[in-house]
């Protein structure tokens, strides 16, 4: 075999190896369009998924039938949800999904469950309160504002500054409404709640509750309620035990606080369907009616190897729903307890079910 | 065939070990004759390694440690982008499983543990050698997955050489690389420095978007994914590197080695993001200095070497926002510091051919200062969240090995580390080796040992979430395998090994969300890693000046989580650790002709899950991993200099891809090198 010949045969045997190595990486982009016909009543699960991964998800739960639907938002809609997603809230027939670190909040038919719209370029939302038809306020961490939004136009429409925060450390969290103003905790490095004046889109006033209050709810009584998560220790911001305050809304004063042990780690302050009984999560699951003068000495559910991380409760049924992120890399399960404490149903859903919103 | 007789084995090409001075300009592409002999070096009695020889290491200047590793190795390389982070990780452990050291210092960063293998340019480094498993202890501790041995050599033609090399990119990219030598008997002296840059804004159609069209009345009528660019990826980094050396020729080295580096980098929004890419700064920028005096004694049956070190890190990342034009608010602001200083002596010792003994310690002094946020405080005042922590890491190793008959060989190491105020318990480890056939050079090696690794200063200490009630990391792990090597005299030269390895992990650190919304480490898992590591080298001599070179190296790496369920409906347990694929391999083949050589290199990832319970959704796993690059050079020979002129095509087949979730990866991409080598003379 002459020369010419052998380096013939060995760039095609080079060329047949090439050809043999490359196989085509086959991405699965899952570029779906299903339909969707979603009960009436139900409960709608977010996912956040695991930080800078963008595996955020939407799942739905039927109580009725009880069966699950994962993944709903990226099958109904041909992409994914994002990175971190925060929280949902239904405003007039239409759900408003809080993607955190995607900087995004996607709107979306909930019976179908397809988009209809989005308002992108927020800081770091966390929760939108709906004032009226024509504006609704969006929370931030990073960030010393709270965003206005028109969710006709889905346009953001301004800002409330915050006084005695930060640009850059700022952290506006959960809102509730009593007549025209609205009230919502700072949390991260923060130790407020501030008042809003929602004809003015002005912070009027504010109230010190203690080290980041983490949650707070409205009871039936006009009460308000605030979880405070301590902080942590080393904290330069201050480590304290996590206390539970009442606050007339009415003198905006605290009327009375419950305190914790130091180290513990509540969260996820949770009121029932009548607004007379809080829930929260701290380790197990607590549970206290609003009328009782002390903390309740056991769980109302114990902790059972579980990380609990999200609760919600039935607003009509009284039934309590606690989300599990079990290692935080799989898919978190749901469990589903009487108001007795008996265990109904649990479901799996997305990684690390973080916040519950209920379609009624 | 006795003891002192040699066999003569043809392992290496020309071209793989040409001092950089030497160019494809004017080189002689045969096989070259490597005597090994059968009485094999004592200090490699039982150990698994990778050699990569001057050829991957030198292939051009665009490349970090990163790619190299890719496409000459079957270890783990998980990139997150174009010179955005990557860590290594050996048979299926994580990248803080694996140790590296530069010219013996080590440098892992101490507050994370891990190193960026994309900060690392492959042309800094002469000679790079892989431990694996149990090999690494023989270096140091912590290395339970293995060890990345970096080393820089004094060897530097004589009189004043120069190199003078730039790439030309994609992507707006420009490499800059040159270096200048002077080597006689006594001195050799060398500096290098290398420039990169790019906006390294590359297109690629985001598939976790859609963009909406409306009508007048805001209602989508459609919806498409969109051709987007990486936004906020652009990075420039400039590295320097100075050695002088000075041999007495009486058996005395001197040494000194001075790296610097400047690094400014964006990191790359995520396809996840609907954030304006131009209202946002995520910016990461690094100034480093490592230095090492050494200091070498060396006798006919004893050596001793003396090192000291000193390296500091800058690091400092920042996430703004832009609140108004020209406004923007500091949302992160983290700076950390890290002071580190260095001493090592060791000896060796051979009092006769059958027994070698050497003695190692080392201790590095970490000074670390983490400042992550400015918070205001209750009182209105300001204050930094952060920490400030020393810690004082000794290392010390005693061996003796011993080799009763040219065909076997045993080795007992034994190490201990001190963290702090914290000893682990004395590391053993014992390899043995033996030649099965002359005919082939057949070895049979197995090697055995615990290891630790003790928590970093960020597992402990970092605010908030550090956790100092960690336990060490602890593993057992075993290894055996086959090595053999043989050719024909200018036909061709074959060698290869395959290695089954088996380790358990116990107290696996990892980091989990808080319901106070940050992350904390715990002591979690318990992983059996196991497999099989194989590799193949060969070159053939086709006809007279060709030479066709290739080198394969495959793993087989399951690595399990073995631990207990954490609750019932835990459903990882029995699963593929994330982001581990079960299999690597790769692929470099190279074919040279006279002055023009082609280079064809192939990786491959079998799939990697994203979730610990292995689901095969869309975010769940990423698909089988797939890449291939080529490069084509010629060497031309002037008068007064050599010139090389190189294209590397990367990405060949144009692959639509994602590394890690949410992090786009470039499409086919090209490079053009020119490298001019004056001749002084």
């Amino acid at each position: 075999m002459n020369r010419h010949i052998r380096l013939t045969l060995l760039l095609a045997a080079a060329l047949g190896i090439m050809s043999i190595l490359q196989s085509c990486m086959k991405w699965d982009y899952g570029d779906t369009d299903e339909e969707f016909a979603i009960p009436p009543r139900g409960l709608f699960i977010t996912n956040e998924g695991n930080y800078q991964y963008g595996n955020a998800t939407l799942s739905f739960y039927d109580p009725e039938s009880t069966t699950v639907e994962n993944g709903i938002f990226f099958r109904a809609n041909g992409y994914k949800l994002g990175d971190v997603g925060q929280s949902m809230t239904i405003h007039d027939g239409k759900g408003w999904i809080v993607v955190n670190n995607s900087h995004v909040i996607f709107s979306i038919n909930t019976t179908t469950l397809k988009e209809v719209g989005r308002i992108e370029n927020f800081t770091a939302a966390r929760y939108i309160h709906f004032v009226n038809n024509r504006k609704a306020y969006v929370t931030q961490l990073w960030d010393n504002r709270i965003f206005i939004i028109d969710p006709t136009t889905y346009t953001i429409t301004g800002y409330i500054t915050v006084p005695g925060m930060e640009a850059g450390t700022g952290s506006t969290e959960q809102m509730v409404q009593d007549g025209k103003y609205v009230y919502c905790n700072c949390w991260s490095y923060q130790n407020r709640i501030i008042k809003i004046d929602t004809e003015t889109d002005r912070v009027v006033d504010d109230l010190t509750v203690g080290i980041q209050p983490v949650s707070i709810a409205l009871d039936r009584y006009g009460k308000l309620w605030a979880l405070t998560d301590g902080g942590y220790a080393g904290s330069p911001y201050g480590y304290e035990a996590p206390t539970i305050c009442r606050i007339d809304i009415a003198t905006f004063t605290i009327e009375q606080r419950y305190t914790m042990q130091l180290g513990e780690a509540p969260s996820k302050l949770q009121l029932n369907g009548a607004g007379d009984t809080l829930y929260w999560i701290n380790g197990g699951i607590w549970r206290m009616p609003v009328t009782s003068t002390s903390l309740p000495a056991e769980p109302f559910i114990p902790s059972r190897q579980t990380i609990y991380y999200g609760l919600t409760i039935s607003p009509e049924t009284g039934d309590v729903y606690i989300a599990d992120a079990i290692d935080y890399q799989q898919q978190g399960i749901v469990y589903r307890y009487s108001p007795t404490g008996t265990l109904l149903d649990q479901f799996y859903v997305g990684i690390i079910p973080g916040a519950f919103c209920w379609k009624e | 065939m006795t003891r002192s007789k040699s066999i003569i084995l043809l392992l290496a090409a020309s071209s793989g070990i040409l001092p950089f001075q030497e160019t494809t300009a004017h080189a002689q592409h045969q096989l070259r004759e490597v005597v090994v002999t059968a009485q094999r070096p004592m200090k490699e009695i039982g150990v698994q390694k990778t050699t990569l020889d001057s050829a991957m290491l030198k292939e051009n200047i665009a490349l970090s440690m990163a790619d190299v590793l890719t496409f000459n190795s079957s270890i783990f390389v998980k990139s997150y982008g174009r010179a955005t982070l990557s860590t290594v990780a050996f048979r299926g452990t994580s990248p803080s499983h694996t140790q590296m050291t530069w010219n013996g210092m080590r440098i892992n960063n101490p507050m994370l543990g891990m190193t960026d293998f994309s900060t690392i340019p492959s042309y800094f480094i002469d000679r790079a050698t892989l431990l694996h498993g149990t090999s690494s202890v023989t270096e140091t501790g912590g290395g339970l997955g293995g060890l990345v041995r970096l080393a820089t050599t004094p060897d530097v033609p004589e009189g004043f050489g120069a190199q003078y090399v730039q790439g030309i990119g994609s992507f707006s990219t420009f490499d800059e690389f040159a270096r200048f030598t002077y080597g006689n008997d006594h001195w050799q002296v060398s500096t290098r420095a290398v420039y990169s840059s790019s906006p390294n804004d590359y297109k690629y159609t985001n598939h976790d978007k859609k963009l909406n069209i409306y009508d007048d009345n805001h209602n989508i009528i459609a919806q498409f994914h969109p051709k987007e660019r990486n936004h906020s990826g652009a990075y420039k980094d400039l590295h320097v590197l100075q050695e002088v050396y000075y041999n007495t020729l009486r058996g005395d080295r001197f040494g000194i080695n001075a790296w610097y580096i400047h690094s400014n980098r964006e990191l790359p929004l995520l396809t996840t993001d609907y954030g304006d890419a131009s209202s946002f700064e995520n910016r990461q920028r690094e100034q480093t200095f490592r230095g090492v005096l050494s200091w070498d004694h060396t006798r006919s049956n004893w050596r001793t070497g003396v090192k000291g070190g000193y390296a500091h890190t800058w690091l400092a990342y920042d996430y703004r926002r832009e609140l108004s034009e020209t406004v923007w608010a500091t949302m992160t602001r983290s700076r950390s510091t890290v002071n580190t200083v260095y001493a090592q002596a060791e000896g060796e010792y051979t009092p006769s051919r059958q027994w070698y003994f050497t003695g190692n310690v080392s201790a590095h002094q970490h000074l670390v200062k983490s400042a992550d946020k400015d918070v205001i405080l209750q009182d209105g005042s300001k204050d930094i969240v952060g920490y400030d922590k020393g810690r004082v890491e000794i290392s010390a190793s005693a061996s003796a090995k011993w080799q009763p008959d040219e065909r076997i060989g045993m080795s007992v190491v034994l190490r201990e580390d001190i963290y702090g105020n914290k000893c682990a318990p004395v590391i053993p480890a014992f390899f043995i080796d033996g030649l099965l056939s002359r005919q082939g050079n057949v070895m049979l090696k197995a090697s055995i040992s615990r290891n630790y690794r003790f928590p970093t200063l960020n597992d402990l200490y970092f605010l908030p979430g550090g956790n100092p009630d960690l336990k060490n990391e602890h593993g057992f792990s075993y290894d055996c395998g086959a090595t053999f090597s043989t050719g024909i005299d200018g036909v061709f030269t074959l060698d290869g090994g395959v290695t089954w390895f088996d380790s358990h992990i116990n107290d696996w650190i990892i980091w989990l969300p808080t319901t106070k919304g940050f992350f904390s480490p715990r002591n979690m898992k318990k992983v059996h890693a196991y497999g099989i590591e194989a590799k193949a080298n060969m070159g053939v001599q086709i006809a007279k000046n060709w030479l066709l070179e290739l080198n394969g190296s495959f793993s087989w790496t399951p690595s399990v989580n073995d631990g207990d369920k954490m609750s019932d409906a835990d459903m990882s347990v029995g699963k593929q650790l994330p982001y581990v694929p079960r299999r690597s391999a790769s692929l470099t083949g190279r074919l040279s002709w006279g002055t023009w050589s082609f280079l064809y290199k192939w990786a491959h990832y079998s799939q990697r899950f994203t979730m610990s319970s292995n689901e095969d959704t869309i975010t769940g796993h990423l698909p089988p991993y797939y890449m291939s690059n080529i490069a084509l050079e010629k060497g031309l020979s002037l008068r007064r200099l050599d010139l090389s002129l190189k294209l590397a095509v990367n990405n060949l087949f144009n692959e639509d891809y994602l590394s890690v979730l949410s992090r786009p990866m470039p499409g086919i991409n090209f490079e053009f090198f020119i490298s001019i080598t004056p001749k002084f003379l």
